[in-house]
């Protein structure tokens, strides 16, 4: 499992419209529960679930990088949200930058496996100063999909 | 090595195609008498990467550790339920560590002289092409290396 294998153009968002940490949160939890039709008690679930990993330390990483994520049976599979940041976000990062560039990964319980792994890839993937750069400066939801095509 | 195969190995990680790989080692092993033995490998590597990189806590790193575990115990079971199905005796082998060294070292100690993967995917990016544990573990098997590809006529075959 790699970000390849579950990137989806209509789960990247460009840009965020949200400017703080909850807020973004929020809109990166709506643009899978738009796209899967997620009820409001799917919605909910997830974005609890979501809260609920951050209270326990900031998914803040570093480099203008943030990757909330949860497990949550609202889910049916292992799910990445995209999102890009025009302005930057205070997620209380390590060392102390502001992100830009967001991953909400999302999966079930019982696929653990394929979440570490997908984690994993976002992590290795975004090693790369240029890569996190030109993230950063994607005009579109295409653009996002095809630098990692690339 | 044996011709026909005596040690077929399969590898396993939850995907469909790793699931197509153990029906077809079951019946290849059933037709070549073969000792067929199924592994899991716990990719603690991952979880360490992930707790160097900040994305992981502690707690969470044990507690994904955890789950690992039992979908190791899940997909093994499983494999030893589809061996019994067909009457092939199993090996089933949990291990931890990184995916494709670990492997390596099994494949040596069990004398394999067949490693049976699914789950090889067309490279889609120069990225990928450099992380792919199965990918790695094709490069580096010592033993010869058959790929399953994910095809609705193993299942079917093996259903029959």
């Amino acid at each position: 499992m790699n970000v390849l294998d579950v990137l989806d153009k209509n789960l990247v968002k460009v840009p965020l419209m949200h400017t703080d940490k909850n807020g973004v949160i929020s809109e990166l939890v709506e643009v899978i529960a738009k796209a899967k039709g997620y009820s409001t008690q799917q919605f909910d679930e997830v974005l609890d679930a979501v809260m609920e990993r951050e209270s326990l330390c900031s998914t803040g990483i570093g480099n203008g990088i943030a990757i909330p994520h949860a497990k949550s049976d609202a889910v049916e599979h292992v799910s990445l949200v995209v999102g890009i940041s025009r302005l930057p976000v205070d997620f209380d990062s390590p060392d102390g930058q502001k992100s830009r560039i967001f991953f909400l990964v999302l999966a079930p319980k019982s696929e653990a496996s394929a979440h570490v792994e997908l984690l994993a890839s976002i992590a290795r993937s975004c090693t790369s100063g240029i890569f996190r750069r030109m993230l950063e400066q994607a005009k579109d939801s295409e653009e996002v999909v095809h630098l990692f095509m690339e | 090595m044996g011709v026909p195969f005596k040690r077929i190995v399969v590898y396993l990680d939850g995907s469909e195609s790793s699931m197509s790989a153990i029906m077809y080692g079951i019946n290849l092993a059933k037709e070549h008498d073969a000792k067929l033995t199924a592994v899991y490998v716990v990719n603690t590597r991952a979880l360490s990467e992930l707790v160097k990189a900040g994305i992981f806590v502690a707690v969470e790193r044990d507690e994904y550790q955890r789950d690992l575990q039992q979908d190791a115990d899940r997909y093994l079971k499983h494999a030893s339920h589809l061996a019994q199905q067909k009457q092939v005796e199993v090996e089933t082998v949990k291990l931890e560590g990184t995916v494709h060294v670990v492997m390596k070292e099994l494949l040596k100690t069990q004398k394999a002289d067949l490693l049976i993967l699914g789950g090889v995917t067309d490279i889609r990016s120069r990225r990928e092409e450099l992380a792919s544990e199965t990918d790695r573990m094709m490069r580096t098997s010592p033993c010869p290396v058959l790929v399953v590809r994910d095809d609705d006529d193993i299942w079917l075959e093996f259903e029959a």
